[in-house]
């Protein structure tokens, strides 16, 4: 289709939706006042069953941990897709590219830049260890905590350069950190069904409300989950990082 | 005891596949390949008992967390094993096993991550298959989607990484219309439960919620069915992927999808008036369509990988018309159908893998007369052929007898289209069959000039171990079924309504001569096309003419743009709120 | 205006598709998708806000305070880390597809046909 075409179809198949769409939309209940009961179920229930104040956690991780496993494999096949198109091309061995390319112009990094990315690396990655450990109490979680904590390793390529880094972070590591944390928490929702509970039921000590042991089996979640996002996302920053060490002469056919 | 044992037929895949992952720099060469082997067969069995267990007992039901409902509110996640869904994931397994045997050897690289990836996409469609929760139908689909997404992508010297592309782009946007659908219904029941959505849907009478989601869910369901105006990403996909993929992806995957729409629109959506008045209208319609857009695509294709693709997009259309008659005929029909086409549809991707691997190339008028020496796989793409044409052996024929059976209250356009549709990828193949393995057919003389692709899959492997799994999955696709009907009848009843202690309805006689004129249609198509040159002059260019309007025009809007497809998926929503103005 | 959140999230939807169906660069496209997929997060969220209600946190305010619905919050959490993840994969994809090809634009680029009798 000519571009005219496509766009001519597109506005007049989005005229025929705004009528259904406004009707939904009519329909749906009011912005503020929603009807369900799952919800208020969820916040009713959450506190004396499973001693944790974060709600959104214990539904993450306990009344619907199964779908979290579920995303948890999704985030390891979509890392492993993205490392094999990668690094496939690129070839496998780290050892024979340079830290340094020769010819490339070394821009000397500011003084502040490297001060602010040794004060605030390991900041970053001691505060993303505390959201995940905080999962059932605060805001955050496994994911979330991941995350930040990866990103801290960015921090540190940013003062440190580029070669410092690849010395710091191996990706041999980083894939066992990786499947280590999604088989982790594989296991903690196996491992119920051996004294004969549900599957990821909340067999462990439930421990006191407000405190950071507190949820039971959802902290060892937890700590599966920031292991195996941590280790895909860093993982992922690591090949994107390489493909700007390839030159683009040697990855053209 | 079987019951408590559940949990493992997604998530002992998964463990195993970490566990792959983890290992994956010092096990040695081929025991990944045993352990994917074994986990498939192993998962396969297990389901198959399930099955029979549920077949007898009632279907079984399971709660994660240990989260039974009886607060009022059901608050976890659970699975509803019923026979059909057990039988399809069974049949999902065996797939798989024979995939990973045809793999064998296939991937150089030592690291197991094709393992991986097959293990966590085997996992993903046995989740989707006994789900029984609306949020967790949309975590197992992008699971799925996004092993499938890499596994695409996986064959880097392809020349056609852009089709992988295009599979995501236009997947991704079926997500998104997939959790627009469930935050819909969301909203109104409050619950993700099928069985807690479908009383309050019984209850709900005419309403826009619930019709907008059921058009959303339907919508990124037949995305993933490859259902006209959905269907574009699927010969892209399947140009782009390696065999084994390929076998996967049209044996199970487009399959379960409309097996999911079936579930929701019978569980969830079953007492909508709305959601009913779509199925037996639109639907149907789009499923004659497609069967005979895809049928057509087929027959104009000379890459034979897209030409299979286009033939299981026309066998998808028959599949969406024996779902939308919601009728236990249909429904039978459709567990059939689904798995007849899969076995030999796997086993035809197999042998499509054989060539490339032997002959380096799927292109149909480059291999004119080079498969002598390969003649068992000309055997056995012939049965395929013949098969898919409509012959009258095995499940895919009895299944399309009950389709014709389900059809045939709809009317003559339904059954014309289902024979049109099965002709015409039927003769598709068995034209290919004789000019690769008879060296038949025209000199293709200036036509042989024009661009194709240069495609090589691994070629040190040995015949007979590729061979091998097509020829079991053919084996499995004659075996005389009739004698299940009566099974597949109860399974299709307990799928309507899982909690009735009705008998099945029987099922209707079928008789000889739709098939056989199918298959006739199929082979004289065939010959037509192969001794082209042998016909009287003006016969050729009366309809030589025809059929170029035809296909030029079918092919302008096959474009390979990603831009196109999206565009498409959107026309395909606006007629779905059409076709509600007329209701 | 109550229904305005709706209106939202078909409109984010909107554009997002507009901008796939009319992309030029890849980069671009893959921008446009995470539009589309945000629709999805404002119709969720929105659909569990309740007014005068906290967040379903109970470290500050004691179990029993009203508070908007954590289930719709956690699906959009799952929501997150399915986008995240297919933008990573699409932007390797498409990394490897200006390698290939030298272009990022989508309407330049065509899977190979292979049709003809």
């Amino acid at each position: 289709m000519s571009p005219r075409t496509r766009l001519a179809l597109l506005c007049l198949a989005g005229a025929c939706l705004t009528v259904p769409i406004w009707k939904v939309a009519q329909a749906l209940p009011p912005f503020g006042a929603p009807t369900g009961a799952y919800g208020p179920a969820v916040n009713a229930l959450g506190p004396p069953l499973r001693h944790v104040s974060n709600m959104v956690s214990a539904v993450n991780f306990d009344f619907r941990g199964f779908d979290t496993l579920g995303e948890e494999f999704m985030l390891l096949c979509a890392v492993t897709g993205a490392v094999l198109l990668l690094r496939g091309t690129r070839g496998e061995s780290l050892a024979d590219k340079a830290g340094i390319i020769p010819g490339r112009p070394r821009e000397r990094r500011a003084d502040a830049t490297i001060l602010i990315c040794r004060i605030f690396g390991p900041l970053t990655l001691v505060f993303g260890l505390y959201m995940a450990l905080h999962a059932t109490v605060t805001p955050g979680g496994g994911f979330q905590g991941g995350v930040v904590a990866a990103s801290g390793l960015l921090m540190v390529y940013l003062g440190e350069g580029y070669e410092t880094w690849r010395k710091l972070v191996r990706s041999r590591v980083l894939d066992v950190m990786e499947a280590g944390g999604a088989l982790l928490f594989a296991m903690a929702g196996l491992s119920p069904m051996l004294t004969g509970a549900a599957f990821m039921q909340n067999v462990l000590p439930l421990g006191a409300f407000k405190d950071m042991l507190s949820g039971g089996l959802m902290l060892v979640e937890n700590v599966g989950v920031g292991f195996a996002v941590a280790g895909g996302f860093a993982m992922l920053f690591l090949e994107f990082m390489e493909e700007t060490r390839a030159l683009k002469s040697e990855t053209q056919e | 005891m079987l019951t408590q044992l559940i949990p493992l037929v997604v998530v002992g895949p998964m463990a195993i596949a970490a566990a792959l992952l983890a290992l994956a720099h010092v096990l040695p060469r081929y025991v990944p390949d045993v352990i994917a082997i074994a986990t498939a067969l192993g998962l396969s069995a297990f389901c198959g008992l399930l099955g029979a267990y549920a077949l007898n007992h009632g279907p079984l039901t399971y709660w994660f967390g240990g989260w039974t409902p009886g607060r009022g509110v059901v608050l976890g996640i659970g699975f509803g094993v019923d026979p059909a869904s057990a039988a399809l994931a069974a049949f999902v397994g065996l797939l798989f096993a024979a995939a990973f045997v045809f793999a064998w050897g296939y991937f150089d690289e030592v690291h197991a991550h094709f393992h991986v990836l097959m293990l966590l996409f085997l996992a993903a469609m046995v989740g989707f298959c006994l789900t029984r929760d609306l949020f967790n139908l949309f975590v197992w689909f992008e699971v799925m989607s996004v092993s499938a997404f890499a596994l695409t992508a996986y064959q880097l010297e392809t020349p056609s990484l852009s089709g992988a592309l295009n599979f995501t782009v236009t997947n991704s946007v079926a997500a998104f219309m997939m959790l627009g659908g469930v935050g819909l219904i969301y909203a109104r029941a409050g619950v993700l439960d099928f069985e807690a959505l479908g009383k309050v849907v019984a209850g709900a009478g005419h309403d826009p919620v619930i019709a907008g989601a059921f058009c959303l869910l339907a919508g990124a369901l037949m995305i993933k069915g490859a259902i006209l105006p959905f269907h574009f990403w699927l010969s892209d996909a399947h140009a782009v992927a390696p065999s084994p993929v390929s076998v996967i992806f049209s044996g199970a995957m487009v399959s379960v999808g409309l097996f999911a729409l079936l579930k929701l629109a019978l569980q969830v959506f079953g007492a909508s008036a709305d959601s009913r008045f779509l199925m037996h209208g639109l639907f149907i319609g789009l499923g004659c369509a497609t069967s005979v857009v895809g049928g057509l695509m087929a027959w104009g294709q000379r890459h034979l990988k897209r030409m299979l693709a286009f033939s299981t997009i026309a066998h998808l259309g028959i599949m969406l018309i024996a779902v939308a008659t919601l009728s236990a005929t249909g429904v039978a029909g459709f567990l059939f159908y689904a798995v007849g086409h899969g076995l030999v549809k796997g086993a035809l991707f197999m042998i499509m893998g054989i060539l490339l691997a032997t002959k380096a190339s799927v292109d149909e008028l480059d291999l004119k007369g080079l498969g002598k020496d390969i003649w068992p796989a000309g055997i056995a793409m012939g049965l395929g052929g013949l098969l898919l044409g409509g012959g009258p052996l095995g499940a895919l024929d009895t299944g399309t007898r009950l389709v014709h059976a389900a059809a045939i209250a709809i009317g003559p356009l339904a059954t014309a289209a289902i024979v049109l549709g099965s002709a015409l990828t039927g003769a598709a193949v068995l034209r290919a069959t004789g000019r690769i393995f008879l060296n038949l057919g025209p000199d293709p003389g200036d036509e042989a000039e024009a661009p194709s692709q240069k495609d090589q899959e691994k070629a040190d492997r040995p015949l007979w171990l590729m061979l091998a799994p097509c020829l079991l999955l053919l084996l499995l696709a004659i075996v005389p079924v009739d004698g299940a009907k009566l099974i597949v009848a109860r399974m299709a009843g307990v799928l309507a309504s899982p909690r009735s202690a009705d008998g099945a309805p029987p099922l209707p006689g079928t008789s000889l001569v739709l098939p056989c004129l199918s298959i006739g249609l199929a082979i004289i198509i065939a010959l037509l096309d192969l001794f082209r040159e042998r016909l009287p002059r003006p016969l050729v260019s009366a309809t030589a003419g025809g059929t170029q309007i035809i296909f030029r025009g079918l092919k302008v809007l096959h474009s390979g743009l990603v831009g196109d497809y999206v565009v498409w998926i959107v026309i395909g929503l606006a007629t779905f709120s059409i076709a509600f103005a007329f209701h | 205006m109550s229904v305005l959140p709706w209106l939202v999230a078909a409109w984010l939807f909107g554009v997002g598709v507009y901008g796939v169906a009319t992309s030029r660069n890849f980069i671009h496209l893959i921008g446009c998708l995470s539009v589309c997929q945000s629709s999805t997060y404002v119709l969720l969220l929105s659909l569990g806000y309740r007014w005068k209600a906290v967040a379903p946190i109970f470290y500050d305010h004691p179990p029993g305070t009203l508070a908007v619905d954590p289930v719709v919050q956690a699906l959009v959490l799952t929501d997150i880390v399915v986008g995240a993840t297919i933008t990573a994969l699409l932007l390797a994809m498409a990394l490897r597809v200006d390698a290939k090809h030298g272009t990022l634009d989508p309407q330049e680029l065509r899977p190979l046909q292979g049709e003809g009798h």
